[in-house]
């Protein structure tokens, strides 16, 4: 596919741990806008592929850039301020911090209290300000506030009463929803999800992916890495199929969903119930 | 090059190889244990001290034979160890992973204490009836001291290769060093592997004890730290868990130190141990003879902030409860005065220790080297000329400074490496004070401090100083609670919950580990510079690892992160012992037990965790 | 199903923190049977494993063996009753000898001598690694690891075989040995239940199959007429079945 007008391009991202190649000389390539799913059975390399993009780890060749500036192997924080946010397959909300805090921690690349730049006065502006918070910082502080409580409202009444609970005081399927608070709070060029609807029952998947498709409605690039098939076919403008690393197939759904190859990936054996119903099946739920 | 030449090298290499020996048994225990149970086992000093002075019983009071001596002392150290393991560890299976370090901090207090009671203070002489023969090699000698102390630590470490290698229990053993959860699908019952390898630990300690009392005829009850911190030494070198490496990062230590002192002085012998412990830690944490795959430290947080929300105090009680502080002179007791001015210089140190080991949490076990930093600065610049209350300003300002750049390499540690990393550090503030004579004046300290003042104000009266101190204590407190209360709170939490998380939403953790430990420099550094004028004499040893550890214990009894739970257990911790004079003679045993208990039983202390 | 039924697991319940992760999951594998316990992504696969060795307490639920209640059982326990595992990756002890190895799989057992019969009947059975005992586990290949572990899990002498994700991280030549592998430890009178997401692998040779969704029992029936049932493919791709 055309490289030229994508938002996020990665070239050849190889990552090897000691004699496993987990991913091997992927190319990605996402246009403003545009929702692409990447899916495959355990241990394609898709997390490994999205921690190599968001910086949480360091790819051994290859190269990444967003809106033509180079972020290949910055610092996971570096990577934040250049607009990428991502959730974690397992959701990774701090704990014993309240929700609106949690989402709080989503602005700190947008804190101007937290961005002097005074040379080597710098920290000790910052801890000035905190204590003596004259009116800019104030006045920004309750306009973070004020954006942090309308993002989250908008999972409805899920997280509102309970803004100033800690969240590990939450339900699973809540603390999944914070995550995604807290990187719409970045305000991303690009949403990275990593199994939003990992653990949750049928009506919290049902949900969670009528969020997304609003997030998707609002014209937002996403990426998103899911399990569950007849949510990514509807969601999703195009779809990547990863397997022992590699790119086996990619397309839009319909394309992706007929795939052989991908069919092999997830069942050891193209053949397996029939090869004659393959493609309705899989369409069936899709549809 | 000539003087080099003719230094008497083959002696220097005897006496390495022989220190670096009892190293080596100290080390091989140390790696044993964090092999099976991921646990630095700060009580293993202890051990070799309780090793040394059963030696001393048995040896001199019973005059009992070496050989028999080494078996009584062996057996004891296990029945120590075990026990070790089977009071202060297992019950904390459930605990987060820093929980049982802390409790090793603890048992080793209480070890100490109880040799301190039954044996005094001073250290003993352990004469032991040796053939006197001595071997002349070249320019060099070997004496049957040299000889008896390698042979011990061989016949040990092949005992030991037996056990691993040709029993069942040894098997498991290893196994369960190499992967737990295997071990444990085999059906291997782990805490029975705990108890054997500190027994096993143990016993090595303990002989290690003994050895070191026959080679310096001296047996000391001060002694456990710096032995312990030895050994850690050598199993950094060696790799951690890596039995073979400890033996060889034992020796290498050994000879490291013997060579340091021929070229430098014995000064700064210590200084080596520690300059190669940072240096291993930041460039090869997996030790020197790691292979490309060793296992990744454990990705823990260094706190065990408790899913329990704090105890939320009204204002009104906390003013109350101020105005009755501020009221103790009002008793007329000066003593009482004095005791609580010391208590509430600690609760500035611990409002500085809770803010990085609770809110921000990096559990440091160097604290004092703040202290000693803020106590130095001040003392040093009121003495030169300038008036007490720049001195104090300027020594917080360079002590914040310092705080954050010595700490700095400590930021990419985790977990128990945070520990040792902070550990040495301290110690090397300390060694750097005790060795840099021309600005501190080494071991002899600094005399004739000027009291404190401000202005041309006197406060060295009781009970003035006494208020200062408390105002200190409510200024700053206010100005931390405010802190916590902004976005640096917020972030300083963030990178404690999941230093990863926080990163990937751009917050750049260790600028903001470094503003944490600024201020907690800044607030240690006046906590230091006004016990130097208080006190008027201060030297290396004043804010020493004691100080450390007491801190740590007032952070954990108020609860990790919480400002008031810090001054409410700094004036339990440090002001009970010395109103009822019983207990400050007990005071380690007070405090191993208080540190024992609450992480046992209340974890997130009185007030807390915030 | 025939045989006996030697391990029966009846309406499991179990959690993660909040999250539940079996939904009254309930299996039989007979005697001498082999078993595969089918699923894709997340399904509850590898806490079924855990749950049988004791290593997670369900919340409800029980685990029988030969009739007698093992739920929660410690696991040293639970392998001298007579389950041995093979661990997902294999899990070998990697710095100690293919004979320790071995050794370390008869940990719980205390007759020496039974020991010492059951380990020339196990060098019999994998001849490759009676010229390996001396090597390390952690040099050998994935295919010789994977011998070593099912042969460390007869050194057990179970009468149950508990593999999770055998067949993981091999090449295709190698599954089709491990296959073999399984075929052979089963023809001892071993029962096997092996947990894949291999289907059609693992279907080739079991007996009898369940396929698990999102914590659920799916799909079950004999091995033959999973392979053909069209069902498996909406079940294993995450969609549910009607």
């Amino acid at each position: 596919m055309a490289t030229e007008g994508a938002l996020l391009s990665a070239t050849g991202i190889t990552r090897r741990f000691g004699g496993i190649t987990a991913v091997d000389g992927v190319d990605l390539h996402v246009r403003e806008g545009e929702f692409l799913s990447v899916i495959g059975p355990n241990g394609a390399g898709k997390t490994t592929l999205f921690n190599l993009i968001s910086g949480q780890d360091r790819m051994d060749a290859g190269r990444v850039t967003l809106e033509g500036r180079d972020i290949t192997n910055l610092t996971p924080h570096r990577i934040a301020e250049n607009g990428i946010a991502r959730t974690f397959q397992h959701g990774r909300v701090f704990g014993n911090l309240t929700v609106m805090d949690n989402v709080l921690i989503g602005c700190h690349t947008r804190l101007r209290a937290a961005r002097s730049r005074v040379p080597v006065l710098a920290p000790v502006i910052e801890i000035l300000r905190a204590l003596i918070r004259p009116a800019p910082v104030r006045a920004e502080d309750a306009a973070m506030r004020a954006e942090a409580r309308d993002i989250i409202a908008t999972f409805g009444d899920r997280l509102t009463p309970r803004i100033d609970q800690p969240t590990y005081s939450l339900s699973y399927a809540n603390r999944r929803r914070v995550e995604i608070a807290r990187a719409l709070a970045l305000h991303p060029r690009i949403l990275i999800l990593d199994e939003p609807t990992a653990g949750m029952n049928e009506s919290e998947t049902a949900e969670m992916q009528q969020i997304i498709g609003d997030l998707k409605a609002q014209g937002r690039t996403i990426l998103l890495i899911e399990h569950k098939l007849n949510m990514v076919m509807q969601l999703s403008d195009r779809i990547m199929a990863m397997d022992n690393g590699k790119v086996i197939a990619e397309g839009t759904p319909a394309q992706v969903r007929n795939d052989p190859r991908v069919i092999e990936a997830y069942l050891g054996h193209s053949s397996i119930g029939g090869t004659a119903p393959a493609a309705k099946s899989l369409t069936e739920g899709a549809q | 090059m000539e003087s080099l030449l003719s230094l008497p090298w083959f002696d220097f290499t005897i006496s390495g190889v022989v220190i670096g020996s009892i190293y080596a048994l100290m080390a091989v225990g140390l790696a044993l244990i964090f092999g099976v149970a991921n646990l630095i086992n700060f009580a293993h000093g202890s051990v070799f001290t309780v090793g040394s002075y059963i030696g001393w019983t048995c040896a001199v009071a019973l005059g009992l034979p070496l050989w028999a001596t080494v078996l009584v002392v062996a057996a004891a150290g296990g029945i120590v160890g075990a026990l070790i393991e089977l009071l202060a560890i297992r019950p904390l299976n459930h605990q987060s992973r820093i929980a049982p370090l802390l409790a090793t901090i603890g048992v080793g207090l209480i070890l100490d204490q109880i040799v301190h009671i039954i044996f005094g203070a001073n250290p003993r002489a352990l004469p032991v009836s040796l053939p006197n023969l001595r071997f002349s090699i070249g320019s060099g000698t070997i004496g049957a001291i040299d000889i008896t102390i390698f042979v011990t630590g061989v016949i040990s470490a092949l005992a030991l290769y037996l056990f691993l290698f040709h029993s069942k229990l040894g098997m498991a053993v290893r196994a369960t060093a190499q992967d737990g959860d295997a071990a444990r699908q085999m059906g291997v019952g782990i805490n029975a592997i705990n108890m054997t390898v500190f027994g096993i630990a143990g016993a090595l300690g303990a002989i290690a004890g003994l050895l070191v009392g026959i080679y310096y005829n001296s047996i000391d009850p001060n002694a456990s730290f710096e032995i312990m911190l030895k050994g850690m030494v050598a199993i950094v070198i060696g790799g951690m868990s890596n039995v073979p490496g400890a033996i060889g990062g034992g020796l290498i230590l050994g000879l490291i130190e013997s060579y340091g002192i021929a070229l430098f002085g014995a000064s700064y012998r210590d200084l080596f141990a520690f300059a190669v412990l940072l240096l291993m830690l930041l460039l090869r944490p997996n030790g020197l003879f790691a292979r490309a795959h060793a296992r990744e430290a454990e990705p823990m947080t260094g706190t065990f902030v408790t899913r329990a929300k704090p105890v939320r105090i009204p204002a009104w009680a906390l003013v109350a409860g101020a105005v009755l502080i501020a009221l103790v002179p009002a008793l007329g007791q000066p003593y009482l005065t004095q005791v609580m001015t010391n208590a509430l210089l600690y609760a500035l140190a611990a409002m500085s220790l809770t803010l990085v080991a609770g809110t921000l949490g990096l559990i440091s076990i160097g604290h004092a080297a703040l202290l000693a930093v803020g106590a130095y600065a001040s003392a040093l610049l009121t003495m030169a000329g300038l008036p007490v209350a720049l001195g104090l300003v300027l020594a917080a300002a360079i002590t914040a400074v310092l705080g954050a750049a010595l700490t700095y390499p400590a930021f990419r540690l985790r977990g128990h490496y945070v520990a040792i990393g902070t550990l040495a550090i301290g110690e090397i503030v300390a060694l750097v004070i005790l060795n840099w004579t021309s600005l501190t004046h080494g071991s002899m300290g600094l005399y004739g401090i000027p009291p404190l003042e401000l202005f041309g104000i006197p406060l060295f009266s009781t009970n003035a100083s006494y208020w200062f101190v408390l105002a200190l204590v409510i200024v700053f407190a206010l100005l931390q609670m405010r802190l916590l209360s902004s976005h640096l709170g917020r972030t300083w939490r963030a990178i404690r919950e999941d230093t990863i998380a926080a990163e990937t939403y751009g917050v750049a953790s260790n600028y903001y580990k470094g503003l944490a430990f600024g201020f907690a420099g800044f607030v240690a550094g006046i906590s230091g510079a006004v016990s130097a004028h208080q006190f008027s004499y201060i030297n290396y040893d004043t804010f020493n690892l004691l100080t450390s550890v007491l801190i740590l214990t007032i952070v954990i009894l108020g609860g990790l992160g919480n400002v008031t739970g810090a001054i409410v257990a700094a004036i339990i911790v440090a002001g009970l012992p010395e109103v009822f004079r019983t207990l400050a003679e007990y005071r380690m045993l007070f405090y191993g037990m208080a540190l024992l208990l609450l992480i046992r039983f209340r974890p997130q202390g009185l007030m807390g965790s915030d | 199903m025939t045989g006996k039924p030697l391990l029966v697991l009846d309406r499991i319940n179990s959690f993660y923190g909040p999250v539940q992760v079996h939904f009254d999951l309930s299996l039989t594998v007979p005697e001498k049977a082999i078993v595969c316990l089918l699923g894709g992504n997340a399904s509850g696969k590898s806490t079924t494993m855990k749950t049988i060795l004791g290593l997670k307490t369900p919340q409800s639920g029980h685990v029988l063996l030969e009739g007698r209640d093992i739920t929660g059982a410690p696991t040293a326990e639970i392998v001298r009753a007579g389950i041995s595992v093979v661990p997902e990756a294999r899990r070998l002890f990697g710095e100690m000898t293919v004979r320790e190895n071995l050794l370390m799989g008869a940990y719980v057992r205390a007759d020496k001598a039974a020991i010492a019969e059951d380990y020339d009947r196990v060098l019999e059975l994998f001849p490759r690694l009676r010229e390996r005992l001396r090597q390390k586990a952690g040099t050998m290949s994935g295919g010789e690891q994977q011998m070593v572990a099912m042969a460390r899990a007869l050194m057990g002498r179970p009468k149950l075989i508990c593999m999770d994700e055998p067949t993981m991280g091999l090449s295709p030549l190698f599954v089709d040995r491990v296959l073999e592998l399984i075929a052979t430890v089963n023809k001892t009178g071993v029962s096997v239940l092996m947990v894949e997401q291999n289907a059609s692998m693992a279907l080739r040779i079991a007996d009898y199959g369940y396929v698990l969704q999102s914590g659920r029992i799916a799909l079950e029936g004999p091995a033959r007429d999973l392979l053909a049932d069209p069902r498996i493919r909406t079940a294993y791709l995450g969609e549910t079945i009607e």
